[in-house]
């Protein structure tokens, strides 16, 4: 019982959380012959970021060319956003891995600050 | 009158489990559980400078160790990559080199079951990462320290200044 309460008390105390779905998304025909895409849901729940850099990566996480909206997206605190991933069908086998990254103001504290990384996998 | 009073019985009753049938229909709740990681940064950290030439996170020193709860609600679907800083994201200009040590390790458990996760985990980048697969859905609390030393070796003081390192919590698809 007292591990349980200490337990939601821990839970409950969290205050900033990165959250990005689907875990294995998967690639669809868009409307231009050729190129392949996706679409991600991020979540943000860090009062300390605002921005979340996106980016697909072969197995040995060597960056892959593709295309969204906006490679760094703007994304307020407890907000959600949907965003599509476009990538070249010949690039479309190559992918094994998109990810979202928490980009960091520099600050003037001596704080050693957490950068949240997400990474989904193609499979 | 009683034949009447039994049709109006059994078209009454037909209606009430028409009715019934109905509301039962439109009380269906569904859902999924899908796989889904989440990274907290539960406490930030900073450093503590208990003398010239070292910033350290060890409490003993006046530092606090960041702490991040990883997340996952399915098992097996996610591996955490957490990294200590080997380098400063701000500083003031330094002229000599630093030296750059630390630690992951799991702080706390939602379960039991994940009580050999730290065994289980592996490294990499030069030991400055640790890798641990999340074989059982839940959270896992990991504390990170970082220790910087200024001078190579040599004990040369830090030079004042506000310092930033950054601690990297990935949570990657298996």
């Amino acid at each position: 019982m007292c591990r349980s309460v200490i337990l939601w008390v821990l839970l409950c105390s969290s205050v900033a959380a990165h959250e990005m779905t689907p875990t294995y998304p998967k690639w669809q025909t868009s409307m231009i012959d050729g190129v392949h895409k996706t679409t991600m849901e991020m979540f943000n729940k860090r009062q300390d970021v605002k921005w979340y850099e996106i980016g697909v990566f072969d197995k040995e996480w060597k960056a892959i060319p593709f295309v969204t909206s906006y490679k760094v997206i703007q994304l307020d605190y407890l907000n959600h956003v949907k965003f599509d991933v476009y990538i070249t069908s010949n690039n479309k086998d190559k992918a094994e891995y998109i990810c979202s990254l928490s980009k960091l103001r520099g600050n003037s504290n001596n704080k050693p600050m957490i950068a949240s990384k997400i990474c989904s996998r193609f499979k | 009158m009683n034949k009447l009073f039994t049709i109006a019985l059994i078209l009454g009753l037909t209606g009430c489990s028409l009715f019934a049938s109905k509301v039962e229909a439109g009380t269906n709740i569904n859902g999924t559980v899908e796989s889904r990681c989440t990274v907290n940064t539960d406490t930030s950290g900073y450093y503590g400078n208990p003398n010239a030439y070292t910033l350290t996170t060890l409490p003993a020193s006046a530092g606090q160790v960041p702490i991040i709860r990883i997340d996952t609600s399915l098992a097996n679907a996610y591996k955490a990559q957490i990294s200590y800083p080997t380098s400063f994201s701000s500083s003031p200009s330094l002229g000599d080199t630093t030296v750059w040590t630390g630690g992951v390790t799991v702080e706390q458990t939602s379960s039991t079951d994940m009580s050999g996760y730290q065994a289980a985990s592996t490294t990499a980048d030069g030991g400055a990462m640790r890798i641990y697969p999340l074989s059982i859905a839940g959270a896992t609390w990991f504390g990170v320290s970082s220790v910087a030393t200024y001078g190579g070796g040599q004990q040369k003081a830090f030079p004042g200044g506000s310092y930033t390192a950054v601690v990297i919590a990935e949570c990657v698809a298996q």
